[in-house]
């Protein structure tokens, strides 16, 4: 998120857009990563059980990233506007699960929307927060395409470096006991 | 009713737990990095090479999405494309370890960790497959269970 992890609130819904595939792109990401028949050829997949082309679960998912990707821009051009200092959010460690419900066919258009269920600190990370994301694709019909739990890290806006861990970091910016102590820890 | 695409593919009655499915590798140039990055992940760590420098992890990294995509790959040729693929069901406990950087060569392997065969669907069973994707140097990169659909080539009522 581009507010600061204070400012997140639980359980508020964040729409991040929609997208509609067209079955020449869901044809040309699956070529380069999935190239299962009922993703890349046509004429095969009226064999599968699919009755027909289908997105690769990662094709919708990888939108689903640039929709939150784009959300979360606009926000911080928002606060921006508004003459305040977006938050900051580092890198994912990674996706507690996801679950693929209802196919994507060509002519489809998925709605995606983010919800915070959760916030804590982080215990490895100190001045981050962890915050766990469910991220939910709709289609047309209102059929949910795809669930997924995702965890995030946000810097804490609040956060005071300990006067301990200021100090250390003071001593590894000198010369020569410097080196020493970033080789040590 | 049988498949004209699968039907010479191996089934789920064909499957045992605790198969190894070694994977293939890929190397990640700066465009493949570019590629992925303007469409899905326009961030300017993996867009820009300045940007990426002074970064956390100090140079062009992929996307994580990308890394996924790209070990999906090569799980479908290696595996899901000659077993009688129906789709994936998710994946669970998805895990980046360690960056994967521009110039890296990845690949690793699947184990095939449970099959069973789904409760609604008796045409179909369920395999769960554990990803170890790392790279040259041997780290881990990325790991995650997914869960597969197969069919079956006897129908159990």
């Amino acid at each position: 998120m581009t507010r600061w992890f204070e400012d997140i609130v639980i359980d508020e819904v964040f729409p991040l857009g929609s997208h509609t595939f067209e079955e020449a792109e869901i044809i040309r990401f699956a070529k380069l990563y999935d190239p299962q028949y009922f993703h890349v050829d046509p004429e095969r997949a009226r064999q599968s059980h699919f009755g027909g082309i289908v997105a690769s679960g990662w094709h919708t998912v990888s939108v689903g990233h640039r929709k939150m990707v784009d959300a979360l821009s606009a926000e911080s051009d928002r606060l921006r506007g508004l003459g305040q200092e977006p938050g900051v959010s580092g890198p994912s460690p990674g996706v507690n699960s996801m679950e693929f419900k209802t196919p994507v066919r060509p002519g489809d258009t998925v709605t995606y929307e983010l919800i915070v269920t959760d916030k804590r600190h982080s215990n490895s990370l100190p001045g981050w927060g962890l915050l766990f994301n469910q991220l939910t694709a709709r289609n047309q019909r209102n059929e949910i395409v795809y669930r997924a739990d995702l965890v995030g890290f946000s810097k804490l806006r609040d956060y005071r470096t300990p006067l301990k861990l200021k100090v250390l970091l003071a001593l590894t910016r000198l010369p020569v006991i410097g080196p020493r102590l970033r080789r040590s820890t | 009713m049988t498949n004209p695409v699968t039907q010479d593919r191996r089934h789920f009655e064909d499957l045992a737990v605790g198969e190894v499915i070694t994977l293939g590798h890929v190397t990640l140039t700066k465009q493949m990095i570019f590629d992925f990055a303007h469409e899905f992940d326009p961030l300017p760590f993996h867009i820009d090479e300045k940007a990426a420098k002074a970064s956390l992890l100090g140079g062009l990294a992929s996307s994580g999405w990308q890394t996924g995509a790209l070990s999906l790959r090569m799980l479908v040729d290696s595996f899901l494309g000659t077993v009688a693929s129906a789709g994936g069901l998710g994946f669970e406990n998805l895990k980046w370890k360690t960056p994967f950087m521009v110039g890296d060569t990845i690949g690793g392997t699947v184990t095939i960790a449970q099959l069973r065969r789904s409760a609604s669907h008796p045409q179909w069973g369920i395999v769960m497959l554990d990803f170890d994707i790392r790279n040259q140097k041997d780290k881990p990169v990325m790991s995650m269970r997914l869960a597969n659909l197969v069919e079956c080539r006897e129908v159990v009522a």
